[in-house]
């Protein structure tokens, strides 16, 4: 009997690889991309992306238009082949095997992709039958769905007879039918009216609560703060900053204090003159503290004081310290005047 | 093998089909309105051909159907471009269908649309212009099912070839009225010119045309129409030849919706 003389080390070894290989698979993210690079004819436009977004996990993608946002999201659903890298969405190499691997992703691609001369009902159960439900459970997520994002009483109009808004979320919803393991929505909130952007945030969340693994691109940054997003910034090809929100904004936000006077601005040391404003010459980690002690410091001249701004450091003035394009004191001050 | 998944395009294909079923209606109607205008002269060139007891139906229902069945090939490109126009082509590709679950899909309602085309002209014909198909009907349900089968394919070709929805609907029906032209749909072959009775082998619609003829004209059988409907069935090939070979899925494609 050759199994009875396997050497128990050898047994214990075997055994050890089981529990460790299975955590091992068990902790992978459900999307793993790395070193995808992708050009368009000279237009190189990924130069090796590394990206990880596990179960529950929402990463916000962000990026200037042109940044190559929609290019990854394309890569990664098998609609655009990359020059090089790999992709594995649920543990499946992507790009080997594009379609065993749709079957754990959803995706709302930039681009609206209804049928307008079919029923918000018709297009929701058709997606959610080639998704690979049956014809009950369809019907069911018909119209959980259509509740989860307010369409319920459109369910019965064309597509073409939506409005833009609802539209919009039909072609959000028609990617979460089947609940998968990887949602990708690139800018779901475009054209979405402020009841419309909550729901959608609201969903995001529940479904990343869930276990499912979010990717989701946006240019307004103040819904990444809200789903307190890990954030990746994509620039120049690259993931240039990656991290959470709070650790983005810590290390690159900017906060900004602005006293605003009648006349030029009086001298105020650790403060710069600018017309008739004074912002602090230095960056600042408490805006709130620094415009209480420049106001003791300003002593009679407050009384000139005829406004005071202030801003916490938010994502956005970290993504703008990180991309470069630093807000202009005077391009503001031409502004305000 | 016929996927789930492929039936549940197949199912969309067929809402978009019933959703918008004027052209289907169009290439049905357009063909009984030319009718009772060309039976007359159709008949007295057939009886000059040596058959006294033929109605101009015999000529005409057979040539404009297949005339019809060319123009409604453009169904098949719009069904198609309309993809792209709408944003739901890379839906449908991001999915877990294959691409042949979509493009098989997808034209199988048009296969059957074709079809019924052809099965309610020629019944129309029957009806009310003569149109005596006296050889074997089931020869005559194989033919007409080769050559709408061999449209398809020929359809799908011109989505696989151009890149705009217009230069594919405007050529393909220019292709496909110069097939038609060529293959006897509108006057008998013999009675062209000379090089365009040779040219004529080169066209499909020669050998639905051919075939249809003789069932009707000449009382054939299954064994007697064999060879046109293997000529159709190889132009079918070719075709489909062809979209194996030049359909990129990725490609982009313009459409209007
Ligand atoms: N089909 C294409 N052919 C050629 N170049 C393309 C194509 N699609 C995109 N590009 C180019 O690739 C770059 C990245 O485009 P992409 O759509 O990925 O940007 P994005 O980050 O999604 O931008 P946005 O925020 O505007 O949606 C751009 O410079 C764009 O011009
Ligand atoms: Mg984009």
């Amino acid at each position: 009997m050759p199994q009875a003389t396997i050497p128990l080390r050898l047994y214990v070894v075997v055994v050890l690889y089981d529990v460790v290989s299975a955590y091992i698979v068990d902790s992978d993210p459900v999307l793993r991309v790395s070193g995808v690079t992708m050009a368009y004819g000279e237009n190189q436009v990924l130069r090796g992306i590394d990206l990880e977004v596990a179960a529950g996990q929402i990463l916000g993608l962000v990026g200037a238009n042109g940044a190559g946002k929609t290019t990854l999201i394309s890569i990664v659903t098998g609609l655009l082949p990359c020059d090089r890298g790999s992709v594995a969405v649920a543990g499946i190499d992507a790009l080997a095997h594009p379609k065993r691997a749709a079957r754990y992703l959803g995706l709302a691609p930039q681009e609206l992709g209804i049928y307008p001369t079919l029923t918000a009902r018709e297009n929701l159960y058709d997606f959610a039958r080639l998704a690979g439900l049956d014809s009950r459970a369809a019907r069911t997520r018909t119209l959980e769905v259509a509740e989860l994002l307010g369409l319920t009483d459109q369910l019965g109009l064309r597509g073409d007879q939506l409005s833009g808004g609802q539209k919009r979320r039909l072609h959000t919803a028609m990617a979460i039918l089947h609940r998968p393991q990887l949602l990708l929505l690139d800018e779901p909130t475009v054209g979405a009216d402020v009841t419309s952007r909550a729901g959608i945030l609201k969903i995001v969340r529940a479904m990343a609560t869930e276990g499912t693994a979010v990717l989701y691109t946006t240019h307004y940054l103040t819904e990444l703060e809200q789903l307190d997003a890990e954030i990746a910034v994509l620039d120049g090809g690259v993931i240039a900053v990656h991290g959470s929100c709070r650790e983005v904004v810590q290390r690159w936000g900017r906060a900004s204090v602005v006293l605003r006077f009648t006349g030029p601005a009086p001298e105020l040391e650790g403060w710069t003159a600018n017309g008739s404003r004074l912002t602090p010459t230095h960056p600042v980690t408490d805006p709130g503290a620094a415009a209480a002690a420049a106001l003791v410091a300003l002593g009679p001249q407050v009384t000139r004081l005829v406004g005071l701004d202030v801003a916490r450091p938010s994502l956005e003035s970290a993504y703008l310290a990180i991309t470069g394009h630093v807000f202009s004191e005077e391009a503001g001050s031409d502004l305000a005047a | 093998m016929i996927s789930r998944r492929s039936l549940v395009v197949a199912r969309i294909s067929r809402q978009l089909l019933l959703t918008d079923p004027a052209s289907t209606i169009m290439m049905v109607v357009m063909p009984l309105i030319l009718a009772p205008f060309l039976a007359p002269a159709a008949k007295a060139q057939l009886q000059l051909a040596g058959y006294p007891a033929a109605s101009g139906g015999d000529q005409i229902i057979p040539g404009l159907a297949v005339l019809f069945a060319f123009l409604s090939t453009q169904l098949v490109g719009t069904l198609f471009f309309r993809e792209h126009a709408w944003g739901t082509w890379n839906r449908l590709r991001a999915s877990p269908a294959s691409t042949a679950d979509i493009v098989l899909g997808k034209v199988a309602p048009l296969y059957v649309a074709q079809l019924l085309e052809l099965g309610v002209l020629l019944s129309a014909g029957w009806l009310l212009f003569g149109y005596r198909p006296n050889g074997s009907v089931l020869a005559l349900a194989l033919v007409v099912a080769t050559f709408a089968a061999m449209l398809v394919a020929f359809g799908v070709m011109l989505v696989a070839l151009f890149s705009s929805m217009d230069m594919a609907l405007v050529l393909g029906g220019l292709g496909g009225m110069v097939m038609a032209g060529l293959g006897g749909a509108l006057a008998p072959v013999s009675s062209l010119p000379s090089w365009a009775q040779v040219a004529a082998h080169f066209s499909p619609a020669y050998w639905a045309l051919n075939a249809m003829r003789s069932i009707t004209l000449d009382q054939a059988g299954l064994v007697d129409v064999a060879g046109s409907i293997g000529v159709l069935l190889l132009f079918g090939v070719g075709f489909s030849a062809v979209v194996a070979w030049r359909f990129r899925p990725a490609a982009v494609k313009i459409g209007t919706t």
